[in-house]
């Protein structure tokens, strides 16, 4: 049995402009160890699935609207708080996307970081504090044993998103989902933060949910891959079927706009257009704006139904346009996109 | 090893067109309220020259903390440097009266990271734009003023219909269109761009590249382009200054610096960019780095990338300051034989 099992996820915000459906129809499955990528541009939803399994969506304006979240034998998304409060941040933690706005500034990391250990586990204060420090250490803060009783302010970028990891893992989860843990750092501190978690799925078996844009860190780390787009799942596989034989056309015009495959001196690529307005419902397929396809008609009614292959590999299927074509003859010919036409700027 | 070295980049205020001439910014922290000892000396900036030749884009990259921001704010002379000379066209910034800079800075115009925090939240894209374009042409009004903010918009890729929004009305990517064009309005020669992609996804990335490479182009312009990510720098750069804890340790024309960098540090911030290549990206060795660049309040003594070295080390090494010099045309690098060696031994054959 899968460690998490979601099924058909959707969460919407009832807002005044409208009813926002950030997330419309998630499914994915993750085993022990296993590590899912989340990927899709800002705004396709990857923060709120998150929020959602960890229940910590705003009610109101938000509602988790349909599916099931299956983790260990139990509904996420039904059980009672008394039950949820069991396993979040115990079994399940998470690291969010602003460090600052997790970490009180006012306190100082030890009591922070104890916190969970003594609200979940039977431990008097040294012993909280003991594993503190070695939490610290295992994420490479330098004399953890002094710094353990610093406030936050006193640490620098790069350290407090390692605090935030020694945090989410120091009552060894079974599933930690990270919120962009990276994207403020620059690349040498990611790459030390990437290996932290790393070296902690190979000694626990702890499975992981990673979201990010940067394609370049999910190749480097995740078994599994699921792009967003729209609040929709476009495609899902095996990093290697997602980044090898990608088959929806967002995924390969995403792969597309990486500027560090790109050849320097010509433009580089980009989407045409704007992503979708979750607050308008969308009808047919997310991605019929900005698909580099001939289009045979405008797509109404019904999405592209999800199709899966026999290996797993799992996506959108364009039925209803003539996606005949090999995508990279496709891409060619949109290769340089006019700049103001792409902003939507009359003439 | 210690032989007398020229100074390593030359430099010609009268003819470069941005010359920064041994540049140093420390920040004072202060004495301590009871004993009165000092809280030391930030050294943020610690001893930088460089030239930017008009035209060109220079590509400044380095991890978080290094001092670009410290750099590009002493350039604009928002900060005043503590010693070290700062031309433009031949004209000393660093010696200007603080009215002088008041009225030089149309020629000089920053970017900043995130665009949001940057534009005045309660004033319209055309307000802004009129007050940016006034500070040259204080006498243009009403329907050329509001001509004018057309075709900036345009020329951004903003639809010129738009001006009456404010700034939450906007995306990420064309809010910081709409801090490109207020950069744009005083008709500027200079311009520093302190990490604009940063804060953007990758898709809305590579647009705002692909516009200040054009700009720079059409308009003539000269840029100073900051961002820790060596792969979005070496696209958009004619040439690239690495930074280090307030120096520069390595400088050249983009492709050599990127396809056949001289110095270990440079190497290693190219090898942490993680590649979108599953197999090769799960397999491959990375240059590690040990721990986090040591504190600019208190940096060791002769080499201070040593603490960070992958290098073995001769211990004697650790003294010396090592000196940008050329080692191949055009191309300087902190001449320390070790580390410049270690670079040559572990690149790709
Ligand atoms: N509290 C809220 N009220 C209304 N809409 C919301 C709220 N939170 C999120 N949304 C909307 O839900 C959609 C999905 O947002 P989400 O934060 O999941 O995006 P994301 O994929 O994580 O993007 P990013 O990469 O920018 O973090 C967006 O359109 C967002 O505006
Ligand atoms: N006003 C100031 N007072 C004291 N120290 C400062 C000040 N401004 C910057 N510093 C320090 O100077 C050093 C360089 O900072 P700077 O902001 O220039 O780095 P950076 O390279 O731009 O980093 P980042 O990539 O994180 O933006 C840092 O150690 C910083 O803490
Ligand atoms: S359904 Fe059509 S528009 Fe949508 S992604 Fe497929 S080919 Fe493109
Ligand atoms: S080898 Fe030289 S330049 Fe490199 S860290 Fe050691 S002393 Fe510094
Ligand atoms: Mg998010
Ligand atoms: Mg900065």
């Amino acid at each position: 049995m899968a460690l998490l099992e979601v099924k058909d996820l959707r969460t919407s915000f009832y807002t005044r402009d409208g009813i926002v459906r950030a997330v419309d129809g998630v499914s994915f499955s993750l085993d022990k160890g296993e590590t899912l990528g989340i990927v899709g541009e800002s705004g396709s939803g990857k923060s709120v699935t998150c929020y959602s399994l960890m229940r910590l969506i705003p009610e109101p304006p938000g509602r988790i609207d349909g599916g099931t979240a299956m983790f260990d034998g139990q509904d996420l998304l039904t059980m009672s708080q008394k039950e949820l409060r069991k396993i979040r941040g115990k079994r399940i933690s998470m690291i969010f996307q602003d460090p600052m706005t997790s970490l009180n500034p006012f306190l100082r990391i030890s009591t922070q970081l104890i916190e969970a250990l003594r609200l979940h586990y039977d431990v008097d204060k040294k012993t909280a504090i003991n594993k503190a420090i070695a939490a610290l250490e295992e994420v490479g803060i330098p004399e953890a044993a002094k710094r353990v009783h610093n406030y936050p302010h006193e640490f620098s970028g790069g350290m407090r998103q390692r605090v935030m990891i020694a945090m989410a893992l120091i009552t060894e989860p079974d599933l930690l989902i990270a919120d962009e843990p990276t994207t403020a750092l620059d690349v040498t501190v990611q790459a030390q933060i990437m290996d932290i978690i790393k070296k902690r799925q190979e000694d626990l078996g702890t499975a992981v949910i990673l979201i990010t844009h940067d394609l370049g860190v999910v190749a480097g780390t995740c078994d599994k891959v699921n792009v967003m787009y729209g609040g929709r799942m476009m495609e899902s596989g095996t990093a290697e079927q997602v980044f090898y034989e990608a088959k929806h056309p967002y995924t390969r015009s995403l792969q597309k706009t990486i500027p560090s495959l790109q050849t320097k001196g010509e433009e580089l690529y980009t989407i045409p257009g704007l992503p979708p307005d979750v607050s308008k419902p969308i009808h047919g397929c997310a991605f019929y704006p900005r698909c580099p396809y001939p289009k045979t008609g405008k797509p109404e009614g019904d999405r592209p139904s999800l199709v899966e292959m026999a290996d797993g590999h799992c996506y959108a299927d364009c039925g209803f346009c003539d996606s005949s074509a090999p995508i990279e003859t496709v891409l060619a010919k949109n290769d340089s996109p006019d700049e103001v036409e792409q902003a939507g700027a009359a003439e | 090893m210690s032989e007398h070295v020229e100074p390593a980049v030359p430099v010609d205020p009268k003819n470069d067109f941005l010359v920064l001439d041994d540049v140093h910014t420390h920040f004072d922290m202060g004495k301590t309220l009871l004993t009165r000892e000092s809280k030391g000396v930030v050294k943020a900036v610690d001893g930088v020259t460089l030239t930017v030749k008009e035209g060109e884009i220079l590509g400044l990259v380095g991890e978080s903390g290094c001092g670009k921001s410290t750099l590009s704010r002493t350039v604009m002379q928002l900060i005043r440097p503590t010693s070290g000379r700062i031309f433009l066209e031949g004209k000393e910034l660093s010696a200007l009266s603080d009215t002088d800079i008041r009225k030089e800075r149309i020629n000089f115009q920053m970017i900043f990271q995130d665009p949001y925090a940057s534009l005045n939240p309660r004033m319209t894209v055309l307000d802004t734009l009129s007050e940016a374009i006034r500070t040259r042409h204080p006498n243009v009004n009403g329907d050329a003023l509001r001509a004018r903010v057309a075709d900036l918009l345009r020329t951004v890729g903003l639809n010129p219909n738009q001006m009456k929004r404010y700034p939450h009305e906007f995306s990420g990517g064309q809010r910081q269109r709409v801090a490109i064009a207020r950069a744009l309005a005083p008709e500027p020669k200079l311009i520093i761009a302190d990490e604009p992609v940063s804060a953007l996804d990758v898709s809305i990335q590579s647009q705002i590249l692909n516009l200040l490479k054009r700009l720079t182009r059409e308009m003539g312009l000269t840029m100073i382009f900051i961002s820790h990510d060596l792969s979005v720098v070496r696209y958009i750069a004619d040439r690239i200054a690495v930074m280090y804890l307030g120096r520069i340790l390595e400088l050249g024309e983009a492709s050599d610096v990127v396809d056949h960098p001289l110095h270990v540090y440079t190497r290693a911030l190219m090898s942490a960019i993680p590649r979108p290549d599953p197999t090769s990206e799960k397999t491959r060795n990375r240059i590690v780095l040990q721990g986090d660049p040591p504190s600019p309040m208190n940096p060791p003594e002769g080499c201070n990338f040593w603490p960070r070295s992958p290098v073995e080390h001769d211990e004697r090494m650790k003294h010396e300051e090592p000196v940008l010099t050329e080692i191949r045309p055009n191309h300087f690098a902190a001449n320390c034989p070790f580390c410049v060696q270690a670079a040559a031994e572990t690149e790709p054959a």
